[in-house]
C-alpha cells in the first residue's frame, strides 16, 4: 500500500515514517495552471511547466492513496495545494463521458488512488466543512477515485501525531 | 454606482470568463466599472479597489471543482484586509455541459464573502463554457446565457440579492460533446499528437 502525501504545514517537510509514506514537496509559491491544456494535447499526461510541481501528477498513477493535508480555505484547499491539483488534470483525459447523468472526463489510468483529505484550521465554520465534505466526493468522481474521505483537525499537530 | 469585475481566468485573452465579464458589463448601464485580471492584480491594489465599490463580481473558470489557484491566492490574501459594504456576485463557468457542476465553487465564493465581511449577492453557474461567444449573448445558443446576465445585472444595479442559479447554452448535450472531442483531436494534431497519442498513460 503506497500513500503519497502532499502537505502545506511545513515547507521543509514533515516527520513521518518514510517506509509507509511518500512525501511530495511542493514549491513555496506554486505557479498556477495557465489553462493551456498542454497536458491533454501537447505532452499528454504531463504538465508543460517543468518546475518540480509537475511531478505530483506523474506520481498519482503509481500510488494507492493520495493524502492531502491542507489548511481549510473557503471550504477547500489552500492556494499552493490547489495549484498542484490544477496542474494535475493531465491525470484524466480531455474526452467526456456520462457518470450518473452528469458529464465528466474519461479516465486515463486503470489504477487510480483513493483520496484522503485532512483539513486543519482554527476558525473552520460548519458551512466550510460541509463544502469540503462535498468537495472530496466531487473530486473522487472527477478523478475516478475508488474511495474518499475528509476529516478536520483544530491544529496541524493533531494530524502529525496521528501519522506517527 | 461603482463595480469591480475581477476576471479569474489565467488566459491572457479570449477566455469564456472574459466574454462573460464583458457581456455583464454591457448590461450595467451607466455604472462606473473597473475590470481587473486576477493574474495581474496584487493584493493591495485589489483590497483598495474592493474597499471603494458597491459591488464585486468575480468571473472565473471551474478548476478541479473549485477556484483557479491564482484567484484563490488573491482572495485568501485579501480577505483579512477588506473593509467593504460591497455585495459579492460571482459567475463560474465550466467545460462540462451542466452549469450545476459549478455549485461548490460558488459555495467557496460565499465563504470568501462571509470571511471578508461582505454580503453575498448572487451566484451563476454556466455550463458548456467552451461555447461562450459562438453567438451574441441573448441569441441562438447563447439565448439563456444572455437572459441570465440580464437577471444578474438587474440585481446588481438594484443592490439586491438573488438565489444562485445554473444554466447551459441552448444547444444539445450530445452535439456539445461531439464538437468538444473533434476540437481536442484537431488541436492535438496541430501539435503532432495522434488520436492514440492523446491516450498515452506511461
Amino acid at each position: 500500500m503506497k500513500t503519497l502525501i502532499i502537505q502545506d504545514i511545513d515547507q521543509n517537510g514533515i516527520d513521518v515514517d518514510l517506509s509507509k509514506y511518500t512525501l511530495f514537496q511542493m514549491s513555496e509559491r506554486v505557479k498556477p495552471c495557465v489553462g493551456c491544456f498542454g497536458c491533454w494535447i501537447k505532452t499528454p499526461g504531463k504538465c508543460v511547466i517543468k518546475d518540480g510541481d509537475n511531478v505530483f501528477l506523474e506520481l498519482m498513477p503509481k500510488v494507492d492513496k493520495v493524502m492531502v493535508i491542507s489548511k481549510l480555505t473557503f471550504g477547500g484547499f489552500s492556494p499552493d495545494i490547489k495549484g498542484v491539483f490544477d496542474r494535475s488534470i493531465g491525470f484524466i483525459l480531455p474526452f467526456f463521458e456520462t457518470v450518473s447523468g452528469e458529464m465528466h472526463h474519461k479516465q486515463r489510468y486503470e489504477k487510480r488512488p483513493s483520496l484522503q483529505y485532512m483539513f486543519y484550521g482554527d476558525n473552520m465554520t460548519e458551512a466550510e466543512k460541509a463544502t469540503a465534505q462535498k468537495l472530496v466526493k466531487a473530486n473522487a468522481v472527477n478523478l475516478g477515485a475508488p474511495d474518499c474521505s475528509a476529516s478536520f483537525y483544530a491544529t496541524p499537530d493533531e494530524i502529525l501525531e496521528g501519522l506517527k | 454606482m461603482k463595480i469591480l469585475i475581477l476576471n479569474g481566468s489565467p488566459k491572457p485573452s479570449g477566455s469564456a470568463s472574459e466574454k462573460l465579464a464583458e457581456g455583464l458589463a454591457q448590461r450595467l448601464g451607466n455604472a462606473e466599472i473597473t475590470m481587473f485580471n486576477a493574474m495581474k492584480t496584487g493584493k493591495d491594489e485589489f483590497v483598495a479597489q474592493v474597499n471603494a465599490i458597491d459591488a464585486l463580481v468575480v468571473v472565473f473558470p471551474l478548476y478541479v471543482d473549485g477556484l483557479p489557484s491564482h484567484l484563490l491566492r488573491l482572495l485568501d490574501e485579501a480577505k483579512g484586509e477588506i473593509k467593504s459594504s460591497a455585495r459579492v456576485y460571482s459567475i463560474a463557468n465550466n467545460g462540462f455541459y451542466e452549469g450545476q457542476q459549478n455549485h461548490l465553487a460558488l459555495e467557496m465564493m460565499r465563504h470568501f464573502s462571509a470571511s471578508s465581511g461582505m454580503e453575498w449577492g448572487q451566484g451563476l453557474g454556466v455550463g458548456a463554457g467552451g461555447m461562450v461567444g459562438v453567438a451574441p449573448f441573448g441569441s441562438g445558443p447563447m439565448k439563456n446565457i444572455g437572459k441570465a446576465l440580464d437577471k444578474m445585472a438587474q440585481n446588481i444595479l438594484n443592490k439586491q440579492n438573488g438565489d444562485d442559479f445554473y444554466i447551459q447554452p441552448n444547444f444539445p448535450k450530445f452535439l456539445y460533446k461531439m464538437a468538444a472531442h473533434r476540437s481536442w483531436y484537431s488541436q492535438a494534431k496541430g501539435n503532432g499528437i495522434s488520436r492514440k497519442g492523446i491516450l498515452r498513460g506511461d
